[in-house]
């Protein structure tokens, strides 16, 4: 008999087909964009507007984007943005780390006043129209000089970095018992080496997700460099291809678009398991 | 080796009070058994002792050294828990030799430490799973691994948390031998926490029964074995649980179950309801002693657990549970005469069923007065 | 004792103190984004813009203005429609996607894999993207559906639903793991006893998957339908607003008048009124969710 009963399991003849099919038809949907910007990527510029499944392929738009061909072509330069976003991201993630990791032992560990209202408005990050704080921090960076810079971009990508780390590895201390922190202190360690020794070790997974999904939002945020930087990001670089005005670069575009999408993929792919914890700061158990 | 003293140590959590002005003092060397339910603070008073717990009132002190406010870490107490707490991403090994390498209990060289964790891995009968992590072993291992941890290190107290409920009957009884040569070899001081009387009786120099953050009763295994100060005592100790019947105390006489039972009171008793209290090892079936109380009676359930036998007997308008060896044993539906020496049958104030009175003495003696818990 | 000398102290003050130390550098950072959360609150209250460096005290001038302003009523009507809309279609595909990735047939194992995919790529690439595809000359969309070139996708009246299948694209997989995680958790003895009874499939569904699974739905629901209330990126990627306000959301509608317009008071005013729009809904259905949690439990236990 049917090995697990489901809804939908017993009827493998109709019922079974039709939600196969249903799923092709989705996936194929949700597949096409991707694959179509793959096509339009490999495309000379001869046939980026001209033809549709049909081209010669070439990887020439992959090499002008990341090369000075491309900057002296469109005045877009891409290979800076790629390196000032991982700059940024890897510094905002860095940042949460350091803070955010206290704070989320703290939070997960001890009961103390204060510590709800913290995460809560913490958490209030995530959720607040950004606009509502960048605006002001637009006008406070034009003034402190921070406006373009890494140190700026890096402190208002805690808006996007900071409630990730924090309620995920939040929930990952809860999890862990209390004792085997008190079992390290009876062993003669101090609190500081019980954490290192055995709390850090247990929630590195938790670390990990946490770390490379908030690196993922942050390269994926593209309002904060739009608006508080000149030099850009990875993500307001790429439609500076579709040329506001002037001469626009499809196969620029999507190629860019291929490789700005690249990273957070391979990411995603290697913390799958944690991704639905991550996703939901920590309110769904994957 | 180390001499504890605990004062008025409270603990609470939120509106419930998991330990309530405990004061005790363990000797030096002295093997100390807490005994109680679960849920009556245990595992809390344990902790307290280790300063794993912030407690609200009262003070810890090993040798004369208040220790109220010293971490745990420089406390020189070894505990291990019921939870067993063994570092999963550790092995074995590593857990053992984790207390070692702290550099607070000692210093060792590396030749040190193995040879420590090779004999105290004998001696716990875990020497073949070094390298396994705690996942890969069962839980009488692990449970094993985690006493190991506290037993291989030096420490002025050792604070045992249930250390072998999860083992296996015949396990359990080998290690508890093992544990009290441990102690009274290596004269360690060693406070055992525990649910299980036979434990407790085997083990303790001293035993404190815990009941809802109190001390009920302190004393050897004799003393509170022979005279429990209340009925909740005299429950805690004994599987199956001691006979409390309803008595009346009337015209110089006690009488129970409908006149099956009916004793000259002891000098000092007052006239009322009282109960009394009967272990069922106590009563013998068949043989009748001369001077006992003679109690008549059917058999209405006999059952066989391993070397002993365990009747029912059906007693007046009530029963009793009698435990005896085999060679006594009585058919059901047979009837049987029990006997028991009169200082044996325990007298304790009358109360409601469920409700606790305290131990006023025996069928023979009335204490003069009833002692208060030394607290 | 090893000595037998006092070791030392730690007084209880400080003991309580240490989860305060660890959580110093998070307030200061929270601390760093109250303070100009507090001041776009103030600049509500200001006629400040890049052309009137000194502002003044207007008082509510601003929010009356807005509030008898259509421009305002409209980029509030646009974001609502946007967001329920987006949401409730993100939310039955998302459900149904999980339920039939659930069946753990072969395709949907390997289709799993890549349901994420969108949901990782920059929702400004999707947008990107999709902005080729709708283009009506050289579109791959209107070729393929041959539609011609005077089809539109993101005209005055499609704009806006066009909004709502690109979202729907990239968030979609985003509520269907949420839920798809849900489906899996669930017990399995009651669908196994069910099953025996010979229950139709949707009476089960409805009956005793639906009850149990309403706290991972909703969770996806709250995170979905904050962030549709806050759509700036495809939006501005697609449309810039346009045509003309057709799909100007609320942040939309305050970039161009903050950061377009250098009106930062008029922004921060569209900003706040917003923020205030999230956090009444927020506070309903984090209630909402509470209560399924709740039930839930209730219905396992």
């Amino acid at each position: 008999m049917a090995k697990e009963l489901m809804p939908g399991q017993k009827r493998v003849t109709t019922g079974g087909i039709l939600g196969d099919l249903a799923l092709v038809g989705w996936f194929a949907f949700s597949l096409f964009p991707v694959l179509w910007m793959f096509l339009l990527a490999l495309k000379t510029p001869a046939e980026q507007t001209t033809t549709f499944f049909q081209f010669s392929p070439t990887l020439d738009n992959f090499i002008t984007v990341l090369t000075d061909r491309g900057r002296t072509l469109t005045g877009v330069d891409f290979k800076s943005a790629i390196l000032l976003s991982v700059l940024n991201c890897a510094g905002a993630v860095l940042v949460s780390l350091v803070i955010g990791i206290p704070a989320a032992y703290a939070a997960g560990r001890f009961k103390f006043k204060g510590s709800d209202s913290l995460m809560f408005n913490i958490l209030s990050f995530r959720f607040a129209p950004e606009l509502m704080v960048i605006i002001p921090v637009f006008v406070i960076f034009n003034r402190i000089g921070l406006f373009d810079t890494p140190v700026g971009m890096i402190w208002v990508l805690q808006l996007v970095t900071m409630p990730l780390v924090v309620w995920i590895l939040r929930s990952y201390f809860q999890d862990m018992p209390e004792e085997l922190e008190q079992a390290a202190l009876l062993d003669g360690y101090t609190r500081k080496r019980a954490f290192l020794m055995v709390a850090l070790p247990l929630v590195r997974p938790g670390i990990a997700a946490s770390a490379l999904l908030s690196f993922i939002f942050a390269w994926n945020n593209y309002m904060f460099p739009l608006i508080l930087t000149n030099a850009g990001s990875i993500t307001v670089t790429i439609t500076k291809f579709l040329g506001g005005g002037g001469q626009a670069y499809y196969n620029l575009t999507a190629a860019a678009g291929v490789l700005g999408a690249l990273p957070p993929f391979i990411l995603a792919l290697t913390i799958q398991r944690y991704l639905v914890q991550g996703l939901s700061f920590g309110a769904v158990k994957g | 080796m180390g001499t504890l003293s605990v004062r008025g140590i409270t603990k609470k959590y939120g509106s419930l009070t998991a330990i309530d002005h405990l004061d005790f003092d363990v000797h030096d060397g002295e093997f100390f058994v807490i005994l109680g339910p679960s849920g009556a603070g245990k595992t809390t008073t344990l902790k307290s002792v280790a300063g794993l717990v912030d407690m609200e009132e009262g003070s810890v002190a090993v040798n004369g050294i208040d220790l109220t406010m010293v971490e745990p870490y420089h406390r020189n107490i070894a505990m291990a828990f019921e939870s067993y707490a063994l570092y999963p991403n550790k092995t074995v090994r590593q857990n053992l030799a984790s207390p070692l390498k702290s550099g607070r209990t000692g210093h060792y060289s590396a030749d040190e430490i193995e040879q420590r964790i090779l004999t105290v891995t004998k001696t716990l009968g875990i020497d073949q799973l070094l390298d396994r992590f705690p996942r890969e072993v069962s839980n009488g291992q692990r449970q094993r691994t985690a006493l190991g941890r506290v037993l291989i290190r030096p420490a002025d107290i050792y604070l045992l948390d249930e250390p072998l409920s999860h083992l296996d009957a015949k396990l359990r009884a080998t290690m508890r031998a093992e544990l009290k040569a441990i102690a009274q070899n290596s004269n360690t001081t060693t406070i055992y926490v525990t649910h299980d009387y036979q434990e407790a009786l085997a083990l303790a120099d001293r035993i404190a029964v815990l009941r809802h953050g109190k001390f009920v009763q302190i004393g050897t295994p004799v003393e509170i074995w022979r005279e429990p100060i209340d009925s909740f005592v005299a429950k805690s100790l004994g599987q199956p649980e001691i006979n409390l019947i309803d008595a009346v105390v009337a015209n110089g006489r006690i009488t129970a179950l409908a006149g099956a039972i009916d004793i000259p009171k002891p000098d000092g008793l007052s006239e009322g309801k009282v109960r009394l209290g009967l272990r069922p090892s106590e009563l013998v079936p068949g043989v009748q002693v001369p001077g006992h109380v003679q109690i008549k009676g059917t058999v209405r359930i006999s059952e066989r657990l391993g070397r002993d036998i365990e009747l029912e007997v059906s007693v007046g308008d009530g029963h009793l549970i009698v435990v005896t060896d085999s060679s006594k044993a009585v058919a059901e539906r047979d009837d049987v005469v029990l006997s028991i020496d009169v200082p044996q049958i325990h007298v304790f104030a009358g109360g409601d069923p469920g409700q606790d009175t305290a131990r006023l003495g025996s069928a023979q003696q009335i204490s003069p007065v009833t002692k208060e818990v030394e607290q | 004792m090893v000595g037998g000398h006092q070791p030392p102290t730690v007084s209880r003050a400080r003991r309580q103190f240490r989860p305060y130390l660890l959580s110093i550098p998070a307030t200061v950072v929270l601390i760093g984004i109250l303070y100009p959360f507090a001041l776009g609150v103030y600049y509500t209250f200001l006629n400040y813009s890049a052309t009137n460096p000194a502002p003044k005290f207007v008082g509510l001038q601003n929010y009356i203005y807005v509030f008898t302003d259509a421009a305002f009523w409209n980029s509030a009507r646009v974001t609502v429609t946007f967001a329920i809309a987006a949401t409730l279609l993100e939310t039955v595909l998302g459900i149904g996607i999980a339920l039939l990735l659930n069946r753990s047939s072969l395709i949907g194992k390997i289709f799993e894999k890549v349901l994420i995919l969108p949901l990782m790529i920059a929702p400004v690439i999707a947008a990107v993207m999709w902005k080729l595809m709708f283009n009506p000359q050289f579109g791959v969309l209107n070729y393929m559906f041959g539609l011609g070139s005077t089809f539109d996708f993101l005209n005055a009246d499609r704009a806006l639903w066009s909004v709502v299948l690109v979202d729907a694209w990239i968030y979609t997989p985003f509520v269907a793991i949420l839920v798809l995680a849900g489906v899996r958790s669930l017990p399995k003895e009651p669908f196994e006893a069910s099953a025996v009874d010979g229950a139709n499939w949707f009476y089960v569904f409805r009956r005793l998957m639906l009850p149990m699974m309403w706290p991972y739905i909703l969770v996806a629901v709250i995170f979905r339908f904050m962030d549709c209330l806050k759509i700036f990126d495809i939006i501005y990627v697609l449309t810039s607003g346009g045509p003309g306000d057709a799909t100007k959301s609320m942040q939309v509608g305050a970039y161009i008048q903050s950061v377009l317009n250098f009106n930062y008071s008029m922004g921060s005013t569209y900003m706040f009124l917003l923020w205030i729009i999230i956090y009444v809904v927020a506070n309903q259905l984090v209630k909402l969710l509470n209560k399924a949690q709740a039930r839930a439990a209730g219905s396992e236990g």
